[in-house]
């Protein structure tokens, strides 16, 4: 079998390895794919052989997730990011673990399918790069009514509220559960000068709707921080907790226990 | 309305750029091998400016990157893993500097004559960035903390 061949599968079985490039790396061999990361650097695997010669483990070595982390100044990923590396994950049948993403390979016969595996993961982990919000493909506010319908909580979006002076208030949810219904408010900015207002804001809105949360059936108030992006001081959440429940965006689960009252 | 390149060379000409105060690595959300840190960058101007940087200690793959709050990357240092330019499909190396074009963003990447010293010195590294890119850093980069336990 030669490059020459004609035949297409000849052709692929003769050359394709070529693109993979093996050099020793310290104590890994590392493993250059012809595969990019979204900004085209290239995506590198590590092979370290178990110390009995059989088989071993094939890791990125947290390279993809070094590579993500260093297009934004969010400090932590949003659960729907967690889910979709999660979900990767499960797919090519890669682990995750410390940040890296690795699979063992038994024997030399399973050595290129598990490096397949473990490059295709890492390419598409990598392009989560394109749901981080300054590359303008979602907001936050998207990210909670996603989460809502996930969790079967009924909401009604953007709901025209009158407060007690007549001002018209729009809370970005009315959630509703059997057991309590709920108004939200999404803190999200992406500026340390501009999370003061976006707090005063919402505090005067929870002011002005203060009639709610009175009689038989009172309104929950949820102010939901969208910590994230690491730009709230610790005021701006004392602001907002004598007037509402507070949650927070890296804590979904704690927020829906929020809405069904069992937080 | 995105970036333009004149918009991106103005900022890094802009000789106000400043980092103020130590910088210290820590450790990422999910204590991989890597470390990092950020710091603000303060100017005249005001542009919304952030430093990421980040090292993998397992394999001493560095990068320096300057983060806009409202564009992402638009500006970048790698040392440890190569590159391919999507204009040309040139490969560029394992020292390479990302820079913004309006038609490209940040994939283009270019090898910077003035970067020497070696991924494995991250300080030394980081004196050579802070020149090239016009950033006053008054203060410290500390060095990178020892990995503790066997990760892999």
């Amino acid at each position: 079998m030669t490059a020459t061949a004609q035949n297409p599968c000849e052709i692929l079985a003769a050359t394709l390895s070529r693109l993979f490039v093996c050099s020793p790396h310290g104590d890994f061999t590392r493993v250059r794919t012809p595969y990019l990361y979204p900004d085209g650097d290239s995506i590198d695997l590590f092979v370290k052989p178990r110390l009995d010669g059989v088989g071993g483990t094939i890791s990125d070595l947290g390279e993809t997730i070094r590579w993500l982390r260093g297009q934004t100044v969010s400090p932590r990923r949003t659960p729907r990011q967690a889910a979709m590396i999660s979900d990767i994950c499960m797919t090519h049948n890669v682990e995750f673990f410390k940040g890296m993403l690795q699979a063992r390979y038994e024997n030399n016969n399973a050595f290129a399918d598990v490096a397949t595996r473990v490059a295709q993961a890492s390419l598409r982990v990598s392009d989560l790069w394109l749901s981080f919000r300054n590359r303008a493909v979602e907001s936050v506010t998207e990210e909670v009514e996603e989460y809502l319908i996930e969790q079967k909580i009924a909401f009604e979006k953007v709901p025209r509220l009158p407060g007690r002076s007549g001002r018209i208030w729009t809370p970005h949810f009315h959630a509703r559960t059997d057991v309590q219904s709920s108004l939200i408010y999404v803190l999200a900015t992406g500026s340390r000068s501009a999370a003061r207002a976006v707090t005063e804001h919402v505090v005067t809105a929870w002011y002005d709707l203060s009639n709610l949360r009175t009689g038989q059936n009172p309104t929950e108030f949820v102010s939901l921080f969208d910590d994230t992006a690491d730009v709230w001081a610790d005021q701006d959440f004392a602001l907002v907790r004598s007037l509402s429940r507070i949650a927070r965006w890296s804590e979904p689960d704690e927020f829906a226990q929020i809405l069904r009252r069992a937080g | 309305m995105a970036l333009t390149k004149p918009e991106f060379e103005a900022i890094l000409s802009n000789s106000t750029k400043t980092i103020v105060g130590d910088i210290t690595w820590s450790e990422d959300e999910d204590h991989s091998p890597s470390v990092e840190f950020r710091a603000e960058v303060e100017s005249d101007v005001g542009w919304p400016l952030f430093i990421k940087g980040s090292y993998n200690r397992l394999i001493g793959a560095l990068t320096f990157a300057v983060i806009s709050k409202t564009e992402g990357r638009i500006y970048a240092l790698d040392l440890g893993k190569d590159h391919r330019n999507p204009d040309t499909g040139q490969l560029i190396g394992e020292k390479h500097k990302h820079a913004w074009t309006e038609e490209y963003r940040d994939k283009v990447a270019y090898v910077p004559p003035d970067i020497t010293e070696p991924a494995t010195n991250p300080r030394a590294v980081w004196t050579q960035f802070c020149q090239e890119a016009k950033i006053r850093h008054r203060g410290q980069l500390q060095p990178v903390p020892a990995l503790q336990s066997e990760l892999f």
